[in-house]
């Protein structure tokens, strides 16, 4: 397989992969260079990606391992995260500037324990059945919906705790 | 859509018990629809659920390199280049073997001065032997005297 069959195979893929890394990892750059690294290890793989069925699934595995293990590490090495999400990259965050309910939304999923905030991205953002979550994160369809049931509710106290006293 | 049908959606949202089509449903809803005041705390949830989903991958995938064919040729002739060399030393050390005249000279000579040098160690020893004895009159001396 040469880099052009495998990039049409890959591509399609790679805004998903980057927002699960960021949703994982916070930081712009962190995630830019989180997708990087799950690309150049499936094109070590290349050979097998034949044999991984759904590479899409795997690669999502892939990318939420390699976050995950970079948040361990870091939190090993006692770093704090630094949060960088100025208007660097991503233009979204200027335009939620206008919407602060969306940023304060946005501030609280951060704040969400990993497994909580992977759920939510998986589903609500990406908008996949419970099955296929359920493959990518090597779980089952009950214990998916409990964590995602636990998570919106989260999301929703803390919003309607917000808007009641900030915004409202 | 009728208010019942989008807030008993929200209860089964909370609770994780909606499918895809019901939260699509809840979605176009939040998004597009006039949301009245006492729903109005969910909007942002799905405005910014729908903001997330639209961030993009802004870099080119990095891959290495591919080979090329001229760093392909490059290889075979940097392995070339390094059989060459071993078989040229080989053939030169091989050579070095054969011991010119003056070198057989040399290696004479060596071996003379080596057998010299023995013979003046063996003498040294006998020398030392001697001198052992000196020290048996030594005290054989000190023992009638006491």
């Amino acid at each position: 397989m040469n880099q052009v069959e495998f990039l049409e195979i890959v591509s399609p893929f790679k805004d998903k992969l980057y927002r699960l890394a960021k949703r994982i990892l916070i930081s712009n750059d962190e995630a830019e260079d989180a997708v990087q690294e799950v690309y150049l290890k499936l094109w070590k793989a290349k050979t097998n990606i034949k044999n991984y069925g759904n590479v899409e699934a795997f690669a999502m595995t892939m990318t939420k391992n390699f976050c995950l293990d970079r948040l361990k590490s870091k939190q090993a090495s006692n770093l704090k995260l630094v949060h960088t999400n100025f208007p660097t990259s991503g233009n979204i965050e200027r335009n939620l500037e206008a919407n602060e309910g969306v940023a304060m939304v946005l501030k609280i999923l951060e704040d969400l324990p990993e497994q909580e905030r992977i759920v939510i991205q998986l589903r609500d953002v990406e908008q996949l059945e419970f099955s296929e979550i359920a493959k990518i994160l090597d779980s089952n369809e009950t214990a998916i919906r409990v964590a995602l049931s636990r998570a919106r509710k989260k999301v929703r106290n803390l919003m309607i705790k917000k808007y009641n006293y900030g915004i409202g | 859509m009728e208010l019942a049908k989008i807030e008993q959606l929200l209860d089964a949202y909370f609770e994780g018990e909606t499918n895809l089509k019901d939260e699509k449903i809840l979605r176009d809803y939040f998004l597009n629809e006039n949301v009245p005041t006492h729903l109005l705390q969910y909007k942002p949830i799905f405005v910014g659920i729908e903001a997330a989903h639209k961030e993009r991958f802004q870099q080119e995938i990095n891959l290495p390199k591919p080979e090329t064919a001229a760093f392909t040729n490059l290889k075979y002739i940097a392995v070339a280049i390094l059989v060459l060399s071993f078989l040229v030393g080989g053939v030169y050390f091989s050579q070095s073997n054969e011991l010119t005249p003056e070198e057989k000279e040399a290696l004479a000579a060596f071996e003379e001065s080596k057998k010299a040098m023995l013979l003046l160690s063996q003498n040294l020893n006998k020398g030392a032997e001697r001198l052992t004895l000196v020290n048996q009159f030594g005290n054989a001396k000190d023992k009638v005297f006491e």
